[in-house]
């Protein structure tokens, strides 16, 4: 994994650098098959966002961003990653020696799944003078209508014509066909491994899928994450088969929905391990399966796919998605995780735990944040957690 | 094999504001409770309130010593139950508390625990004598011990003063905020409007109750108070049990035996029980 990961940021690093290539900035879940199959190389802040959690380095980068008019109250990515910009450090640098992100040459964001991308990358275009382009989809919606699917389409032919004068070419629909069918082939391949999960004892827990999920992000429409993808499958099936277990004496069997804390995945997963519980599946991982990519027919179903996700749905179809996670995967109960900054990937402020409870499901919320530590108190969120296992 | 007419279980809730220590006989009767205030090292503390002073119970062979008595079982609950190596067990202070209450009143019903702490306040939901659902106040010391404490330091009132001053009120103010800090800036604009300490202490109280009422819905008709600040402010009892029984008229309120030693208690139990 960290040679998939550092073998990336290098041929970024080496892109940006290389007047001959161009480099694209793009949302996690934006289209990202379009971008690669002209030819950018493409960089995803968002993940960049994730490391400064995970490294911790956003509790210095935020209140810089906090400082410069940025509230604390928006998208902790967006705080650590501008705040990182205006202190002129990036996690890059120790990892990989890489001294500075990749200076972008067009901007591409997706509302898909909030606003606050848009605002990101808006400030990034001025800051750079670059070119940036949205797709602005319905949002929140209950089922995906043909005029949806249309309306993205078109955003997307769109996005191809301003894409084409910076790039110097036309796109290849042959090109984007292959580019789709290798996204459908990594995520067809991710969704097999967060599956193994539904075996008892799980082979891997919510944890370590954080970390395994990074090429399905970032690689998605490459030959490098399909295998990428077909190696950990391997692997995971050679765990089942000798009965190894993510957690040595998994007795129940919990279900995460919103954003990891990304700062606390240590902590959080030894406190499930030393209690036997098992994180075995969740949204967040689950939201980079895209079964509906068609290479026949790229953009439509690329629509498609980029309109579906769970957190772009309503609340109907999300307590159905996650009560069908519970059976699937046979999960005793649900953390939900409230992200501070995070409203549109925290699910328990519309009465949905209750919701699930009513339905038999037991459910527990813990606040916290995705980057921002100080929106997380730990000793708190321990006893919530064990206090719920004891309940279960 | 230990005499089991022997053993002492002891329980220690190593809570924010204080330690509680209680010791149970095998069958369940009270030997001792003592407390302290939680102080640091807390590891140092905790054996101290354990121990008491010289000639007391003790749970140690010697004074200083980490070395059990055959026989003595020490479980630990409450936010610094991780911290105290000479436990033989641990548990949530939301298992301890339902295990200390359920223990003592055996209400064979359907029932809620309101249990306000230092720094937190829980409501548990206990159904067939299991616990049903838990909530735990968020984000912020509103509705807490330590919201109490705060304001009682910036109106020069001492803690066990706040429930005769609070029954002198003559009106029902009330304080808008839920933020120990803008309460804290509310109640320093009342102040200089020259309102009555009495009414801002009703009105702290007041916010207290509203605080923890919309933690949840509380749906059982029992309501049992635990903890140490609904022991010393019997005022907040009767405005929560007033707050209650106007929401729901079968309303039964009680405060809990021993109700600031219950977590110490259902940790005691937990430990004759495993």
């Amino acid at each position: 994994m960290t040679n998939v990961m550092k073998d990336y940021f290098l041929n970024l690093d080496a892109a940006a650098k290389d007047p001959e290539r161009k480099v694209a900035w793009c949302t996690s879940v934006g289209p990202a098959e379009i971008l690669r199959a002209m030819g950018f190389e493409v960089y995803f802040p968002e993940n960049h966002g994730a490391m400064l959690g995970a490294t911790r380095v956003s509790s210095d980068t935020i209140p810089v961003a906090n400082a410069n008019g940025y509230s604390p109250e928006i998208c902790s990515y967006l705080t650590s990653d501008v705040g990182a910009y205006m202190k002129g450090i990036t996690p890059l640098t120790k990892a990989f020696g890489i001294t500075e992100v990749p200076r972008p040459d067009i901007l591409v964001y997706n509302t898909n799944q909030c606003k606050d991308v848009m605002h990101w990358f808006e400030y990034y275009a001025k800051e750079f003078d670059t070119p940036i382009f949205g797709i602005h989809p319905p949002t929140n919606i209950p089922d995906i209508r043909q005029q949806y699917i249309d309306d993205v389409t078109r955003q997307f032919e769109e996005l191809i014509t301003f894409l084409e004068p910076i790039i110097g070419h036309p796109l290849d629909p042959e090109k984007l066909k292959q580019t789709v069918a290798l996204s459908l082939e990594a995520t067809t391949l991710w969704s097999e491994v967060l599956d193994m999960a539904k075996v008892r004892p799980s082979p891997l827990t919510f944890f370590d899928g954080t970390i395994y999920m990074g090429p399905i992000v970032v690689l998605r429409g490459t030959q490098i994450a399909v295998d990428y993808y077909k190696n950990l499958l391997a692997e995971l099936k050679q765990k089942v088969a000798e009965n190894h277990a993510a957690v040595k004496k998994e007795n129940k069997r919990i279900y995460w929905d919103g954003m990891p804390v990304w700062g606390r995945l240590r902590s959080l997963s030894n406190i499930f391990d030393e209690n036997d519980a098992c994180v075995v599946a969740s949204t967040y991982c689950n939201s980079w399966v895209f079964s509906d990519f068609d290479p026949e027919d790229p953009l439509a179903s690329m629509a498609r796919a980029y309109i579906k996700i769970f957190i772009n749905r309503n609340d109907g179809f999300k307590e159905n998605y996650i009560a069908d996670m519970v059976r699937d995967f046979h999960i005793d109960g649900v953390v939900f995780m409230a992200a501070r900054t995070c409203p549109n990937n925290s699910n328990a402020h519309y009465n949905l735990p209750r919701k699930l409870k009513e339905r038999g499901i037991p459910t527990i919320i813990i606040d916290g944040d995705l980057c921002d530590l100080r929106c997380f108190s730990d000793e708190q969120s321990t006893t919530l957690i064990e206090a719920f296992l004891e309940t279960i | 094999m230990t005499d089991n007419s022997n053993r002492i279980f002891w329980g220690v809730d190593c809570g924010s504001s204080e330690i509680k220590v209680v010791a149970l006989d095998p069958a369940g009767k009270l030997l001792l409770k003592r407390k302290q205030k939680t102080l640091f090292p807390l590891r140092d503390h905790v054996h101290h309130a354990l121990a008491g002073e010289d000639g007391d119970l003790s749970p140690f062979e010697a004074i200083g010593s980490d070395v059990i008595k055959p026989g003595h079982k020490i479980v630990a609950t409450g936010y610094g139950r991780k911290y105290v190596s000479f436990a033989d067990d641990a548990l949530t202070e939301i298992k301890a508390h339902f295990i200390g209450v359920e223990q003592q009143l055996d209400l064979k019903k359907a029932y809620s625990i309101i249990d306000i702490g230092g720094q937190d306040s829980k409501i548990i939901a206990i159904d067939h004598s299991k616990v049903d659902q838990f909530i735990i106040n968020r984000k912020c010391a509103a509705g807490t011990g330590a919201y109490i404490e705060e304001l009682g330091h910036r109106l020069e009132v001492s803690l066990a003063d706040m429930t005769a001053l609070a029954r002198n009120n003559d009106k029902k103010l009330s304080l808008n905020s839920f933020c120990t800090v803008f309460s804290g800036q509310e109640v320093i604009k009342v102040l200089m409007n020259g309102e009555r300490v009495e009414n801002i202490i009703y009105a702290l109280y007041s916010s207290v109750v509203k605080r923890v009422m919309e933690m949840t819905a509380i749906t059982t008709d029992i309501v049992i108070f635990s903890g140490g600040v609904l022991t010393f402010h019997p005022k907040l009892v009767e405005m929560f049990t007033e707050k209650l029984t106007e929401i729901n008229p079968e309303m039964e309120t009680i405060l809990a035996p021993n109700a600031q030693y219950c977590g110490a208690i259902g940790a005691a139990i937990y430990g004759k029980t495993t």
